[in-house]
């Protein structure tokens, strides 16, 4: 009886403690996307005075012979896959350096946190003029060094065009990863790894036996809203490339913006919105489906 | 226990209530708007460096005007994002602002959308006399004017004046005069780039684009009848062209990630011997390691085809959900005068939209070149007034980017641009 | 480290693997440094040395210039005021509301705590730019337009996802018999999260904090259509609102004066704060 009130008490707390935060997302969620999914059955443009006149999954229809969206779809899909592991990789080294202890490591730290703190529009604009071809860091480097022997059009060629993204975004970026990760590190309590040195391990065998598995919740939600930020990505790409050449480098959120904004062509807009949506929450719906099943099996195996 | 418990649990409660209370009030007090009553406020939105150049214009035309007031809300300095904050202003039904002062690309998507009230009830006969046509036409959408011209815009060449004396030669007039005296420039060493233009996928290119193509003798979209004219032998004639810069070396082969800034200091420091840009270059490159060094004239044409300029350039239209329309009108019709516009122009070298302050005593004596600027700015072409204009461009800028990179030839590039336009315009 | 720390004390050899950390912290520091001093260095060139080519790296003297930063006036002042109050409070409001949802979404049991994980998950899936035109109509339905409400709001769901996740995985790695005695003791719920839990995972609250922070300082595109009124606005609208004598040319020194600028007091609030990312655990258990 006392056990299940207090289970009862517990629960009643746990929702009052939930609801201002489920209200909040609510508030700011339910109405854009709800309104996506609904507005993707109308037609709403130009053509129709930009009243909504309802016309079932024709958008849809529409979206499936659209090459220029799935284009953009296919380079926020290469772009999001290579940034992130480039940002995953170079983030943990960050923070396992930052976890370290060594004189100025608090300056070093707030450093290493700089890239994130300032305005990617603005970073975009260095960007493009240090890969500038003429004149640009890059070239003057790599031809002060003699790897090159005359300058190369970054931005002008598509696969370079999308390596000159990544590098920015991957600044930009593995400093997000390497705070979250560092934070991770810090809670890992070190008589664990006293333990395991007296077992006779060696560091390399801590860092795969007891750092990465208790850190992995970390790196988990490091990768989750890094897929997420890297398939909206717009403002990078709009002030360093605009899309081009040619496309090659828009993504998926520059053609919506664009559908939306400035084509105004709000129905099929939203049934962009919906599909990407849908991918999206697919993607991660399958990951987490495919990891619970690993843990499963490195659970038997133990 | 558990009686006594409850009011010791009430307070966390009312402390997380009393905090939000707080915050709330913080902001409230941060953010309440201070309600102004002024006689009548007309308000519009434009780019916040040229919101501080309007402020003489403001202060006389309310010394004239004691009923209104001009109240102008300073936008952020890319015109993509003044184009959105007026849109999104329209998209709620009920604009804030009276007076919109619009690029001339946006015109027929927002008199399309409805946004915009027609002017010609409130025109008097003459009212249009002694504008540029090209300002004019461009304000036109559906036979209905929706624009008065301020400011005028166009695309043209600008040259150096030493290189070509040096060298002997006349200032190009067709497009292989062009190519030859790049050519012959750069290999007297006397320059290292040829011919610079912007490459890059926006709607700067598209813009540049228009002129090549009007040089050629080639058309875009025919507003009458839909017509699309990208894939016929002059459009593919005027891509070829530009890639024959890249490849003949005329251009440098980063000039395909090139907007206006890139080419202006490519020139501003002496390292080509043209360059296709607009107006706002001269006063720059005045003041800089080439000044007095170059001159401006139309773009080059084909042998037997005229030169075009694109036309750019800034003008008024009422809101379509203006209560004031006739006050504002009255502050258009204010703005457009040749008074007006001689001060604003004097003050801050914009280009004139009315013909006669081209030749204007005043004018000339601060910017002798405008007498060539004429030249440009009659030959205007118009980028294709139609409402989808946004999708037009951008289906050109991808094809034509990926012909100008190397990605398809020409001819395909061109008739994939051509076939995706029709099924849009059909649409 | 233990181990390794003591040799050093004896400060004769350098240890291979200091020396590789060393090495590690250089190449670290001139990766995330070598962008930003190049923005240092424009927003102290002159125009005319910023437009030379070849690019300028050794100005001269007269190259350099303090005009861009005095350009840009006392008002850049409140534009950094309020962008500091919108995310600040965005900040504690979201992390006062995260805390306790994560909380409870960790270790009370509540029924639908897989719903609404899945939700949290979803909605943070969803590209926040696209949000825009659906909170437009809501911003005008509800009249918030120019009130710092509609950031405020806007900005502490977009990081709640982030705080709820974060938090919640460092809960969940607490060791429960802490709050087990705890419990004995005749804590509730309430005040075991505010005495022993959230103590406890300082550097998760610290982080989550700065992100949250950093990302309203930052944000452009909400900030510039929900607030008109000038004298409201926060950093990066202002900073969009620099302009040249000409739509066309883009001025890159005001520019770069003003994102130097503008990150100081972020610079700042990442110094004072990083300290705290440090071992919350033993730190909090001394506390407790």
């Amino acid at each position: 009886m006392t056990q299940d009130t207090i289970r009862q008490r517990d629960q009643r707390t746990g929702w009052l403690l939930v609801i201002p935060a489920l209200v909040i997302l609510l508030l700011v969620f339910a109405y854009p996307i709800l309104r996506a999914f609904w507005l993707s059955l109308f037609a709403q443009n130009l053509g129709t005075q930009l009243q909504a006149e309802f016309t079932g999954f024709s958008n849809y229809g529409r979206l499936v012979g659209d090459s220029r969206f799935w284009q953009s779809l296919g380079n926020t899909t290469i772009f999001t896959i290579l940034s992130i592991i480039a940002e995953l990789i170079i983030g943990l080294g960050f923070a396992l350096i930052l976890n370290q202890t060594f004189r100025g490591r608090g300056l070093v730290r707030t450093i290493a946190l700089i890239p994130w703190a300032l305005p990617t529009a603005v970073m975009g604009l260095a960007w493009a003029w240090i890969f500038n071809d003429q004149f640009g860091v890059v070239n003057d480097l790599l031809l002060r060094l003699g790897i090159l022997e005359t300058g190369i059009t970054w931005l002008g060629e598509p696969t370079r065009a999308m390596f000159a993204l990544i590098f920015a975004d991957v600044w930009k970026t593995t400093p997000f990863i390497a705070i979250l990760l560092l934070a991770g590190l810090q809670s890992i309590p070190k008589d664990l790894y006293e333990a395991h040195a007296i077992d006779g391990a060696s560091p390399v065998q801590s860092f795969w036996q007891i750092t990465l598995p208790l850190i992995a919740p970390q790196i988990l939600i490091a990768l989750l809203f890094r897929f997420a930020q890297s398939f909206g990505i717009f403002d990078l790409v709009q002030v360093m490339t605009g899309g081009g050449p040619a496309g090659a480098t828009e993504t998926v959120s520059i053609y919506i913006y664009a559908m939306v904004r400035r084509y105004l062509d709000f129905g099929y807009g939203a049934a962009l919105v919906v599909v990407t949506f849908l991918i999206l929450v697919g993607a991660i719906a399958l990951t987490a489906f495919l990891l619970a099943k690993a843990r499963i099996n490195v659970s038997g195996e133990r | 226990m558990v009686n006594l418990k409850l009011p010791l649990k009430l307070p966390p409660w009312l402390r997380w209530l009393t905090v939000g209370l707080v915050i709330f009030g913080l902001i409230q007090s941060f953010s309440t708007p201070v309600l102004s009553q002024e006689p009548i406020q007309i308000r519009v939105m434009m780019h916040a460096s040229e919101a501080q150049q309007w402020q003489p214009l403001k202060a006389d035309f309310e010394e004239q005007n004691p009923d209104i007031r001009l109240d102008i809300v300073a936008g952020p300095n890319d015109t993509n994002l003044v184009e959105d904050l007026y849109a999104s202003a329209f998209l709620l039904g009920d604009s804030p602002y009276d007076l919109i002062y619009a690029d001339i690309a946006w015109i027929p998507k927002f008199a399309a959308a409805g946004w915009l009230r027609p002017l010609d009830d409130y025109l008097e006969p003459g009212d249009l006399d002694g504008f540029l046509s090209g300002d004019i036409e461009g304000g036109r959408y559906r036979d209905m004017l929706y624009r008065m011209p301020f400011r005028s815009d166009a695309g043209m060449l600008y040259y150096r004046t030493d290189l070509l004396t040096e060298a002997g030669y006349d200032p190009p007039q067709t497009f292989t005069d062009l190519l030859e005296i790049s050519q012959s420039l750069q290999d007297q060493g006397l320059t290292d780039w040829g011919f610079v233009w912007q490459g890059r996928q926006y709607e700067g290119l598209a813009a540049m684009f228009v002129e090549i193509l009007a040089g050629h003798g080639g058309y875009w979209v025919d507003p009458e009848t839909l017509d699309v004219g990208l894939d016929e032998p002059e459009a593919i004639a005027a891509v070829e062209f530009l890639r024959e810069t890249i490849a003949q070396g005329i251009s440098p082969p980063g000039v395909t990630t090139y907007a206006e800034e890139e080419t202006r200091r490519l020139f501003q420091n002496g390292r080509t011997a043209f360059l296709r840009n607009w107006p706002y270059v001269f006063p720059l490159a005045s003041d800089s390691p080439i000044a007095g060094k170059f001159a401006i004239q139309p773009m080059v044409h084909a042998p037997g085809q005229e030169s075009g300029a694109c036309q750019g350039g800034w003008g008024m239209a009422i809101s379509a959900t203006s209560r004031h329309p006739r006050e504002t009108w009255r502050v258009i019709q204010y703005l457009t005068s040749t008074e007006a516009q001689r001060n604003y122009i004097l003050a801050n070298g914009y280009v004139p939209s009315r013909i006669a302050l081209f030749s204007d005593p005043e004018v000339l004596a601060k910017y002798p070149h405008y007498a060539d600027l004429l030249s440009v700015v009659k030959n205007s072409t118009l980028r294709p007034p139609v409402a989808q204009y946004a999708q037009v461009s951008d289906i050109l800028q991808r094809f034509l980017s990926a012909a100008l990179t190397e990605r398809l030839t020409p001819e395909r590039a061109m008739a994939q641009a051509a076939a995706e336009t029709r099924r849009l315009l059909v649409q | 480290m233990l181990k390794v720390q003591r040799p050093t004390t004896a400060k004769t050899i350098i240890s291979p693997s200091r020396l590789l950390l060393w090495v590690g912290v250089v190449l670290m520091v001139g990766f995330c440094l070598a962008p930003v001093l190049w923005q240092l260095l424009t927003s102290f060139k002159t125009n005319a040395a910023i437009a030379t080519i070849p690019t300028i790296y050794w100005p001269s003297w007269d190259q350099l210039t303090e005009a861009h930063y005095i350009g840009l006036g006392g008002e850049f002042l409140r534009y950094m005021g309020n962008s500091f109050f919108v995310s600040l409070i965005s900040t504690c409001v979201c992390l006062l509301v995260g805390a306790p949802a994560a909380y409870s979404l960790a270790r009370l049991k509540i029924p639908g705590e897989n719903i609404i994980l899945a939700l949290v998950l979803i909605v943070s899936l969803f590209p926040y730019v696209l949000l825009f035109l659906g909170l437009l109509e809501i911003v005008k339905a509800v009249g918030i337009g120019n009130n710092y409400l509609a950031l405020i709001i806007p900005y502490t769901a977009i990081n709640l996802p982030l705080t709820i996740l974060v938090l919640r995985s460092f809960f969940q790695q607490l060791p429960k018999d802490l709050e087990d005695s705890a419990k004995m003791d005749g804590y509730n719920t309430v005040e075991m999260l505010q005495h022993i839990v959230l103590p406890m995972t300082i550097p998760a609250l610290v982080t989550t904090g700065i992100l949250t922070f950093i990302f309203a300082w930052n944000e452009f595109i909400f900030a510039l259509t929900f607030i008109t009124r000038p004298e409201m606005q926060t950093i990066p609208v202002a900073v969009a609102k620099i302009g040249g004598a000409s739509v066309f040319e883009i001025p890159y020194g005001p520019i770069a004066a003003a994102t130097v600028l503008g990150t100081v007091p972020l610079v700042i609030l990442v110094l004072l704060f990083q300290r705290r990312i440090v071992q919350g655990i033993t730190a909090g258990a001394v506390k407790g």
